[in-house]
This record gives C-alpha cells, structure tokens and sequence, in this order.
C-alpha cells in the first residue's frame, strides 16, 4: 500500500524530468555536452591520423632525398610524390620533388612546383636559383639574372655566406655564358670583395675574371692564392697568363716559368712562356740592352717582318688589298738597304722608322693572313704594347 | 493597420498612408522586459533557437566530415597501400572486394545510402518534412569512404552534403522543431557538410540555395550562412585552411586570350553534355538488370576501373585531387590528360550507375581539371605567344564542368575562386563558365539532378525550370483608373458631379497629405440625396486607408488585399500621390489564368 502511494508520488516527478529535458535551453545544453565529446574524440582521432600520416610522409621523403642525393631521380621523383600524398602543401617534399624533376629534365613540371614555392617563402635562397637556372636554360635572361640575384641575397639552409658566394660564381658564369662581360665584371668585383683566403677560391675568381677580360682584377686574386699557396700551378699559369695579357712580360716569364717548372704537364703554359720568352727576346724598347744588341734586334725584326710580308703576300694574294701590299712592300724595300747594324748605330731615328715599318707590317698581316706564330707574333705583342707610347 | 504589414515598410504617418514596401513581411515583436525568464524567452524563440541550432549543425558536421575524410584516408592507405605507385595487385583487388562489400551493406543494411545525396537532400526538404533517417548518415559514412578510399570514382564532397543534412535532421528531430523549421533544416545541414568537404564556405551556401532550396530567403540564409561557417572552422581546425589548389596570380596580357577560355568553355560544355547523358541513359538500365546482378555491379565496376588504372592511368581511381594537383603543375602532356578524361568520364560512370555511394563534385573537377589542362596545353601547341599556365586553365575547366554538368552558374564561379583562393582567374572563370553553362542547357534540356530525380520516381522541384521562370509582378494585372481620381478634401457634391459620368463604380480618392481611399458611386448618390452634398468627402469617407501596391511587386504581394478591398491602388515609388493603376481581385486571378494557359 505504501508502495503504491510511493509510486504515485513518483510517476508526476518522472513526468517533471521528462518534461524538464525537452526543454530547449536543456536539450541544447545537451547537444552542446554531446558535441564536447564528439569534438573530443574527433581530435583523437585526428591525432592518430595525422602522426600516421606524417610517419608515412617523413619515411617516404627520407628515401626520396637519399635516392635524389644518390643521382636516381625516377625513384626520388616516385618517393616525393609518396610523401606529398600525406602532406601535400609540405614545402620540403615539394622542394625534393623539383630538384627529382629537374634531375629528370621535366624543368616544365619542375617549375609549375617551383613557382608555388616561390609564393610562399620568395626568400628561399634553394628556389630562387632552381628557377634561375630554368629561367636561364629557357634563355629568359632577365628573369635569370632576377631569381640569381634574389638567391644571392636570400636565405640559405647551413653555411650561408657559402651558398651566397656559389650562386653569385654561377651567376657570374651565366653572364659570361651570355656575353654580358660587362655585368659579369661588377659581379666579379662583388664576388673579390667577399672572398677570403682561400687559394681555391681565389683561383677561381682569377679564373673567372680572365674569362671576364679584367687581368688586372685577375692577377690581383692568383696573387692572393699563391700568398696562400705559393705552388698552385693553376694559380701560377693563371698568374702567368694574366700578366702576359697585361703585357707584363717579364712577370708573365717568371710565373710562366714556375708553373711549367712545378707542371711539366702544361703545354699551354709552355706555349705561351715561349712566346714571352720570344716578345722579350724581339722588344729593341726594352730597358738594360745594351745599343748593339738592340740594333741587332732591330735588324733581325725587320728581316723577319719581311719574310712575314711575303709569305703573307704569296699564300693569300687575294686577301691583301694590292695597294698596301704594294705600299708596305716598297717601303720595306726602300728601307732595307739602310737597315744594318752600323747605318743603326749611326742614326738612331732609323730605329724607331724600322720598327715602325715592322709594327705596320706586322699589324697589316695579321689582319690580312690570321695570327702569326713565333717572332712574328712576338713583334704583334711588341706592337701593340709600344702602340700607344 | 494590417498585422502582416512590416512596420518598417509604412513610412510616414502610418494612418495617413500605407505602403506595402516588401513581399516577406516580417512580423518584429518587442521583449516584453528584462527578467532572466523573459530574456530566455526570447532567446529560445524558434526563429532564433534555429539560428543557434544551425552552429550546432555546422559544428556535428564539421567533425563528421573531418572523421569522414579520416575513414577515406585510412581507407586508402590499407586498401591501395601508402605509395603514390600502387601494386598491380591491390589495383586490381581493392576496388573489386571493396565493391562486393559496399553491395552487400546498400541492399542489406543501408538502402538509402545509394547515389550521390544531394537528391536525397531535396527530398528531404520537400517530401520528408526534413526527416533523413540517422542509419542513412552510418550507411552513407562507411560505404562511400571504403567505395572512395578502394579507388572508385566517386567524390567525398556529396556524401558529406548528406551526412550534414542527415545530422541536422537528427538534431531538428530531437529539438522538436516545428514542421516548417524542420523542412528547413535539411538544407543548413547540407550547407555544413559541403562547406567542410570543400574548405569552401561560400560556395557551399550557393550550392545550397542555387541546387536545393531554390530561392533567397532571409528566414534560411542566415542559418545556412551560420552552419557552413562553423563547419568550416571545425573542418579547418583539424585538416588546415590551406586552399585546396594553388596555382600563380593569373595575368591577362591581352584581352583576345580570352578566346582561348571561351574554346575551353565550349569543349568543357560539350564534356558535359557527354558526361550527364551516359549517366542518365545508362544509370536506368543498370538499375533494370536482375536484382542478383546488384551485388556484383559495384565489384564489376571496380574491377574495370582497376583495369583502367592497370594499363596506365590510375589518377582516374578515387577522388583524384592529388592528380588535379599535378595536372596544374603541368606534369602530363596534353594529349595524356585529354585521355585522362576520357578515361575518367567513364570510370565514373561506371562507379555511377552500378550504385556505389559516392559524389559527383569530386569527379566533375577531375574531368574539368584534366580537360582545362589538355585544351590549355593544344592551345600553347598552336597558340604559342598565349600566357595562361596549365595550372590555370585546369582551375578554369574545373569551373567549366561545374557550371555545365552540375548547372550551378553562380557556384562554379565561386567555387573556383575558393579553392584556389586566387580572385586573379575570375574573367576567364566566368566567360568559359558561362559559354559552357548555355550550350549545356542548349543540348542536355534536363539537368542531372532533375533527371536522376525523375529516373527514382520523385517530382521535385527543378531549381533550373523555377530560375528561368518568369514571374508576374503587379504590373502584369494591373490596369488604368477607369474613372475620375476623386481629392478628399472636395465636397461631396463635386466628387458626385465628377463620378456620375464615368463607367466606373468605384472611385479612387486621393486622401491629404498622402494616401488612397476609395468610394462607390451609390455610396456619393446616397450621401447627395441625403443633404451632404456640401460635406467635404474626407470626413464622410468611413474605410480606413487603403495600402497601395507598386507595379513591380510579384503579383502574390496583391493577393493578400485584393480580397478585403475591390481596389488597391498602384502608386509610383517616386510620388505615392501619383496612381500608376489599379488592381482587383479579378484582375489577378484572370492574369493568372491567362498565364497558366500560355
């Protein structure tokens, strides 16, 4: 009976409760407990997801960057798009997947990633060169030249002055690639200016500016090398060669020398010590001979520009215009008679109007025949090194 | 004054003059005081409980559609295994098993999880009264992510448009929503899980409004609006905001390359044409094959589809986005990727019309994005001096096919902007969207949704016909004042002398300073007989002021006066006092009449 009353007084507070959860603010209140926990197993699972799906991603890369460093682009080309299948907008995996497709020479593909690349982190020092170097194979110059230049100034992942000074020497090199020696000169002065002491380096850079026609520049950096590295054959030759081109003879004779000595190898230097050797053994201007030797040389030189005169005259009697052949010819002859070591010794103007003579001859030649060999090609250098004086 | 009649639309002395401003009046109520019970009163009112509840919705789906793409993801990596270069084998075998699965659970467990669910969505809203059964969500959940993540063709983008409308239906159902609100919420949902599934707020309210509700109405937007948002952060806060392609700033050097994206809307709407045909003549005849050969169409389809991957072309399996991806970074010839949507055309039909559960979308911008790459990629092969980059025409194709298969206009638009996150590409967007858009409609009359309806025996609403249907204004049914404009501060006597003449028997009187009443001729004779000639009309007229229409207002506006006044006059928007017309009662239905015979 108790019971019964019991229930009785129970079944209105059931029928409270009930109606207490269906009303709104309590049902929301619900809702909202149920999304807490429906938000708090989505992350869970959304943990899980993601720590497997970065695994995955990190494995595949890592196979990709050692397959792309072992040259097997095909595989590192498969592996970066493994990766990027678990994270798509990953910067590294997009970046590895370039370099696989640039590897591959699928430059268009590479680019379109590149380019991406670029627009999210225009800094990066890596993607600014990789689209300078498609930009330049694509001959879009400008374009080469801006990417080069933002890698120069961009970040670089480890040594960064390093990576710097690499691009702004690939730099260098594209615009000498194209002919833009002048650009490629204000590079190089640049580039003098950031290196250190390093002979390889500075041997590159006199390289370099050899390449870019500044010897002055160039034998300033082999100098700088052989402080470091006073047997660097290379800077030696180049030291040589620089010198030579600067119509330093007698330093160019004494680098050139070295480097044959220390490079039996180098025939190139040998070539061109022989040359000196010859400019300096021809030149009547130099200073400390004595006035017979020099008349000596004033009277084989005329002789040797005559030899040079004919020879040129009978192998390319079309090439030679008639008249100046015939002008040069008559003037050498007339002079010949004159020319002799006493009539010299007697008159020392006769120097200086024979070595004219042959400086002229020797300039019309070599205009007319090619580039003359041995003493005549001496007296070419003698020419031009007394042209302005 | 009229309780219908938007307060804020009767300006000036709402005594002296009536005008009906608005064809959705709003009723605004004041809170009646500040007591905690009244202030929850009024927060709990349906009108706003629902635009709370649509947060909630977004919120439900949001995380449904995160845990969705999770299921595919897994799905993908232990049915196809975790490189981008798959095993001959699971090529084979996953998409083949996973289908015999996936024909097992749709005929046994989950029947409604069939096709893509935008039509279920619909049917939801104008057949069901919103009701989505909750195992339909379950059903739709695991059998699209095993269809999608073994490598069928199919989308995850329309599945989770139904798994958002199925959780709001839930919520609805157990919120005890009234009948009109649960109609509604089907659509908020819808917005929810497409928005999530896209990472694309805006196009997803425009799918919605544009493919399932059909009409802008303030009474919806706002919770559509409410849900896609909160979906989105949910979605973005576990998978990222990152959009979902990313191609470079677009730049039109010259105006005339333009024509190279009116010839990808062409090509484009012709792909649709092809597209939506295969699938509304073949999807019939499947479905007529014996009951047994169900369980194996979803296997056999996969099984081809693997085959298809098998001799060279598995970016056609799954969703594909990863090979969108690279299609916009040129890594295919055009000619590969013209073949690519050959290919995918029909793998997805396949996947398609043998009943897997799974989503158009995703499908529908491979194909556009393949095509727009291929088209791009011949036209640099003549056109050389063209600047678009593949990336780009890819982006515009994907529009292209959304605009002429799926025959969204304004979505295609705005999806493609979304998920490229790039405002540069929006002229060549529109022109080839637009181009494709017409010769879709031109070929293909019926569009897929409405087709796939009437192959399942439904008559919903064509959103298409409802867009391009005419509407009658007031202007329509409207005609010339008959009689004399009668001035309420006359006398009686004048007004009689002007009103005996005419045909008329009802006389417009133009009340001081503004507002229209009306009188009988027998009402004037009546009042001359009686000696009240000299009395001025206004202090005889007993009708309060009747609300003037304007000629642009639908027609319906009208129907809510005509049956209380035999004449409401029509007024000009720039002077009230000018009378463009009337309308009547009879006047309306005949125009009706007349327009339903035409």
């Amino acid at each position: 009976m108790m019971e019964a009353q019991e229930e009785k007084k129970a079944a209105p507070r059931r029928m409270d409760v009930r109606l207490y959860f269906r009303q709104q603010p309590v049902m929301l209140a619900l809702v909202a407990g149920l999304g807490v926990m429906f938000f708090l197993a989505t992350a869970g699972l959304s943990r899980a997801y993601h720590t497997q799906r970065n695994a995955l991603g990190s494995r595949w890369f890592n196979r990709a960057v050692g397959d792309l460093k072992a040259g097997n682009f095909v595989s590192a080309m498969n592996e970066s798009r493994s990766a990027l299948l678990y994270s798509r907008d990953n910067y590294g995996y997009q970046l590895t997947l370039a370099e696989a497709l640039i590897g591959l020479k699928r430059t268009d593909e590479a680019y379109s990633y590149l380019v991406n690349l670029w627009d999210r982190q225009p800094e990066d020092g890596v993607v600014n060169l990789e689209l300078a170097r498609i930009a330049a194979q694509r001959g879009r110059t400008e374009q080469a030249q801006r990417y080069y230049n933002n890698a120069i100034y961009a970040v670089w992942p480890g040594d960064q002055e390093g990576k710097r000074r690499d691009t702004r020497v690939e730099l260098i090199e594209y615009l000498l690639r194209i002919h833009s020696t002048a650009e490629a000169q204000a590079e190089l002065i640049a580039l003098e200016q950031n290196l250190g002491d390093d002979a390889a380096q500075q041997e590159h850079a006199g390289d370099l500016f050899v390449r870019a026609q500044d010897y002055e520049h160039a034998l300033g950096a082999y100098h700088m090398a052989l402080k470091s590295d006073p047997h660097n054959m290379a800077a030696l030759a180049g030291a040589g060669l620089a010198a030579f081109q600067l119509g330093r003879y007698p330093l160019a004779e004494r680098y050139l020398q070295e480097a044959v000595a220390s490079n039996a190898g180098d025939t190139k230097s040998e070539d061109l010590l022989k040359t000196t050797e010859e400019v300096l053994r021809m030149d009547p201007f130099r200073r400390q001979i004595s006035v017979a030797h020099r008349d000596d040389i004033v009277v084989d030189a005329f002789e040797t520009a005559g030899q040079r005169l004919k020879s040129c005259g009978m192998t390319s009697s079309s090439a030679m215009p008639v008249g100046a052949q015939a002008t040069l010819a008559d003037s050498w002859a007339k002079m010949k008679p004159q020319i002799s070591a006493g009539n010299l010794r007697r008159d020392p103007d006769l120097v200086e109007e024979a070595m004219d003579l042959v400086f002229r001859i020797e300039r019309q030649t070599n205009a007319t025949c090619g580039t003359p060999e041995g003493a005549d090609l001496a007296l070419l250098l003698i020419a031009k090194l007394h042209e302005g004086s | 004054m009229d309780p219908e009649i938007n307060s804020e639309a009767v300006t000036d002395s709402a005594l002296d003059r009536v005008v009906i401003d608005s064809d959705q009046p709003v009723v605004t109520r004041p809170v009646n005081g500040h007591s905690p019970k009244a202030l929850l009163k009024s927060v709990f009112r349906e009108e706003r409980f629902f635009l709370i509840l649509s947060v909630f919705i977004g919120i439900f789906s949001g995380l449904a559609v995160v845990c969705f793409r999770f299921a595919i993801g897994w799905c993908r990596l232990y049915l196809l295994g975790s490189g981008a270069v798959l095993s001959p084998t699971r090529l084979l075998l996953a998409p083949t098993l996973a289908g015999l699965v996936i024909a097992v659970l749709v005929i046994h467990v989950f029947p409604l999880a069939r096709g893509s669910g935008v039509n279920q969505t619909k049917a939801a809203l104008y057949i069901y009264n919103g009701y989505i059964p909750f195992r339909t969500a379950i059903g739709k959940f695991i059998t699209a992510a095993l269809a999608i993540g073994s490598g069928h063709s199919l989308g995850p983008e329309d599945p989770s448009l139904q798994i958002g409308a199925c959780l709001a239906s839930v919520l609805g159902r157990q919120m005890r929503l009234s009948r009109d609100r649960m109609r509604l919420i089907a659509p908020v949902g819808a917005a929810a899980g497409l928005a999530a599934a896209f990472n694309a707020p805006i196009s997803a309210v425009l799918f919605v409004i544009e493919e399932v509700i059909g009409r802008w109405t303030a009474g919806i937007l706002g919770s559509v609006v409410l849900s896609a948002v909160s979906s989105v952060v949910v979605m973005r806060a576990f998978l990222g905001s990152e959009s979902l392609f990313r191609i470079p700033a677009v730049q039109l050097e010259r105006p005339s390359e333009l024509i190279a994206y009116a010839i990808l809307g062409v090509v484009g709407g012709l792909a649709a044409v092809v597209f939506s045909t295969g699938i509304s003549t073949l999807r019939p005849k499947f479905k007529a094959l014996p009951l047994w050969t169900q369980y194996f169409q979803p296997a056999v389809a996969g099984l081809l589809i693997g085959v298809i991957a098998w001799l060279g072309a598995p970016q056609v399996m799954g969703a594909g986005y990863e090979a969108m991806d690279e299609a916009m970074h040129g890594r295919f010839t055009w000619q590969f990727l013209a073949m690519l949507a050959g290919l995918k055309i029909v793998a997805t039909l396949l996947s398609f019309v043998s009943g897997t559960p799974g989503g158009m979308f995703a499908p529908t911008l491979f194909i556009g994005a393949m095509l727009g790459a291929a088209v791009g990629g011949a036209e640099h092969v003549f056109m050389p001096h063209l600047t678009g980059s593949p990336g780009t025409y890819a982006l515009v194709g994907m529009g292209v096919l959304f605009a002429g298969f799926l025959r969204a206009p304004m979505t295609s638009v705005f999806m493609v902007l979304e998920v490229s996150g790039n405002y540069s590409i929006i002229l060549p967007v529109i022109v080839a969207n637009t181009i494709a858009y017409v010769i879709s409609r031109g070929l293909q009359p019926i569009a897929i949704f409405d087709a796939l309806t009437r192959q399942d025996g439904l008559e919903l609403p064509s959103m298409e016909e409802q867009r391009e249907e005419g509407i009658l204004h007031v202007e329509d049914a409207m005609r010339p004042v008959d009689g004399p404009v009668l001035d309420a501060q006359g006398t009686v006597e004048q007004a009689w002398l002007a009103a005996e003449p005419a045909k008329a028997d009802e006389m417009m009187v133009r009340l001081s300073p503004s507002g229209w009443s009306s009188v009988t001729k027998e009402q004037l004779r009546t009042l001359a007989a009686d000696g009240k000639g000299g009395a001025s009309l206004v202090s005889v007229l007993a009708s309060a002021p009747i609300p003037a229409l304007h000629p642009d207002l639908p027609l319906e506006t009208a129907l809510r006066y005509v049956d209380r006044w035999p004449l409401v006059p029509v007024v000009s928007r720039a002077d009230f006092r000018q009378l463009e017309g009337v309308i009547s009662q009879r006047d309306v239905l005949e125009r009706y009449r007349e327009f339903g015979e035409s």
